[in-house]
């Protein structure tokens, strides 16, 4: 290292960087943060492998074990009705990923060197949130692949992309939740834990497994109305060519109440400082 | 720019911090120029990672001031990180990338130009003798080469000012002393650096000012010759021929507290303020009292010596403690 090398005054400082650069500086770090995690994503196949097998395991468990007692009743197909809230638990799945991979950013430390760094501080849960929804997008498709080797059918192609697409966005969604809870408890066990708090009652009292009308009358308004149940109905019509109703705006709808919500509330509590 | 020949890079003053009821950080102050290192040494706990962690941007400051470059911490941290290299405890890297992808990623996050960020990770790959394992997961490495990468990353940015947090904690005695190497050869290029240790031999040797700093509050600070002459008494380090004469000669000096025996060494450590001739004399004592005496020597004190007067404990003690 010679002393040129290290001479700090050939270096330029930004001291006010101006709207426009701060900008596009949070996309260069978006972009770097992204580039990063599609690596650890790459290096952790296990994290895509665990999505895929949850989804795998419900079709499987649902379909073969509960499947003649729900489907037969209804007189339907019960895997056309259940891969669709699978392909929506599989999205969710993911967000749960974003929760887990902040928190162990937290626990390893290299947060604390982003903190140090002269970047955007939001760039490093954007980033994560889509190399996670990129993720998602291969585990939805390996889910619905294996569905159609069980006998699914798909009525459109055009129908799946958009269905996918859906799933993907409320995924995308909740990994903001996901970031949110991360970014308030930082403790991958505790994180690992209130993942579940939100996620089992969501997945179970919806209509990702079964109808609306198979349920308790009191318990139907708020089945009918939470988001994995908008979302499956509207990626099940979709995928099967039946009318979807208000289901797809309510999804978009979801989409971008999840959004307001913990966007700012994730970015204010990753910044938070002691 | 700012840094340049006007004064020190960082300034440190009368830093405050409180956890809850704690008192962190009492009262810190401190100037770092072009090429000095500072080393803050102390225990686990007393305060060294805290007052790091609030120069480097990492905690709020709850009172007093810091600059590094000339800018303040708390009202331009943006401009401040710029400014900044940072490893140790708190900093670390990416585990499932390779040093050459962490360093990439921490280039890229600094804003270095491609050309020139490429340019410099080969160069600091080299220098820093990463090669073996560059292109391995951080999560592979030994506990050295994990150290040296930590430090190479603050480096990127070929920052003015580093901070580097208890780096050699834990690491075999060859790893360290290629690190002392690292810290050195960034002085002499003129890096002002504040170094966290608790090890006594690493302030000694690579510090050219030490703040002793103990549950916050600095309770010495100067040069390590000068800490050590501020003593003002050197050090007659008796060793005995036998074990049970270490308690004789306790008993026949007298000797306070603050004198220091290991018996399984067979070794007295007495604290003389006159100097040869109280030596003689203490010695003649013990010859007289019938203590074989098999070797003697009147030496500088030690910064543990220093440490064990001015805190009534000693760091290694603490050390084992606590870790």
């Amino acid at each position: 290292m010679t002393t040129k090398d290290l001479d700090a005054s050939t270096r330029a400082i930004v001291i006010d960087p101006g709207v426009t650069l701060k900008l596009r500086r949070a996309g260069q770090d978006t972009g770097t943060v992204l580039w990063r995690d599609m690596i650890r994503t790459t290096r952790q196949p296990e994290m895509l492998a665990f999505a895929v097998v949850m989804g795998v395991f419900f079709l499987v468990l649902f379909n073969y074990v509960f499947g003649g007692a729900i489907g037969a009743g209804a007189g339907f197909d019960y895997l056309q009705y259940l891969l669709p809230g699978v392909l929506v638990i599989t999205a969710l799945q993911g967000a749960q990923q974003t929760s887990m991979g902040l928190a162990a950013d937290f626990n390893e430390g290299v947060n604390d060197r982003f903190r140090s760094l002269p970047m955007n501080q939001s760039a490093v849960i954007t980033g994560r949130t889509i190399a996670d929804a990129l993720r998602n997008i291969a585990g939805l498709v390996l889910v619905a692949l294996i569905g159609m080797l069980m006998g699914f059918r798909f009525s459109s192609f055009g129908g799946a992309v958009v269905a996918i697409a859906l799933a993907i966005g409320m995924g995308y969604g909740f990994s903001w939740l996901g970031a949110a809870i991360a970014a308030k408890v930082r403790q991958p066990d505790m994180v690992g834990m209130l993942s579940m708090f939100w996620l089992f009652p969501l997945m179970l009292a919806s209509t990702a497994f079964a109808p609306v009308e198979s349920m308790p009358g009191w318990l139907q308004p708020l089945v009918r109305y939470q988001p994995i149940s908008v979302a499956s109905d509207a990626v099940r019509g979709l995928v099967n060519g039946i009318p979807v109703g208000d289901r797809i705006t309510l999804t978009l709808v979801w989409i971008a109440v999840l959004l307001v919500v913990f966007v700012p509330m994730s970015v204010r509590l990753y910044r938070k400082v002691s | 720019m700012a840094t340049r020949g006007s004064g020190p890079v960082i300034t440190a003053q009368n830093l405050r911090k409180t956890f809850g009821s704690v008192q962190a950080v009492k009262d810190v102050s401190f100037d770092v120029e072009p090429g000095q290192v500072l080393g803050l040494l102390g225990p686990n706990g007393a305060g060294k990672t805290t007052t790091i962690n609030m120069i480097t941007t990492l905690l709020q400051i709850d009172g007093g001031e810091a600059t590094v470059g000339g800018f303040d911490v708390r009202t331009q941290p943006e401009v401040v990180r710029q400014l900044i290299g940072l490893a140790g405890q708190s900093a670390a890297v990416d585990e499932k990338l390779t040093a050459r992808e962490n360093l990439e990623l921490f280039g890229r996050l600094y804003k270095i130009p491609r050309n020139e960020r490429r340019r410099r990770i080969e160069k600091l790959i080299e220098r820093f003798d990463l090669g073996a394992f560059a292109d391995r997961p951080a999560s592979s490495y030994s506990g050295g080469e994990r150290r040296r990468l930590d430090v190479v990353a603050a480096l990127v940015a070929e920052p003015p000012a580093v901070f580097l947090d208890e780096p050699t904690t834990g690491l075999d005695p060859r790893s360290r002393s290629e690190l002392w190497n690292t810290v050195r050869s960034l002085a002499s290029n003129g890096v002002a650096i504040v170094l966290s240790t608790q090890y006594l031999e690493e302030a000694d040797r690579l510090a050219d000012e030490i703040l002793v700093i103990d549950r916050g509050e600095i309770v010495a600070q100067g040069t390590p010759d000068a800490l050590k002459h501020d003593l003002e008494r050197d050090v007659l380090e008796v060793h005995v021929v036998d074990r049970t004469d270490v308690d004789t000669a306790r008993e026949l000096l007298g000797l306070d507290a603050n004198v220091t025996t290991d018996v399984e060494a067979r070794r007295i450590d007495i604290p003389v303020p006159g100097g040869a001739d109280r030596s003689l004399d203490l010695l003649r004592q013990l010859q007289d009292g019938g203590v074989s005496i098999s070797n003697f020597q009147l030496r500088q004190p030690t910064l543990d010596d220093v440490f064990l007067a001015l805190t009534g404990s000693s760091v290694t003690e603490t050390e084992e403690v606590t870790t």
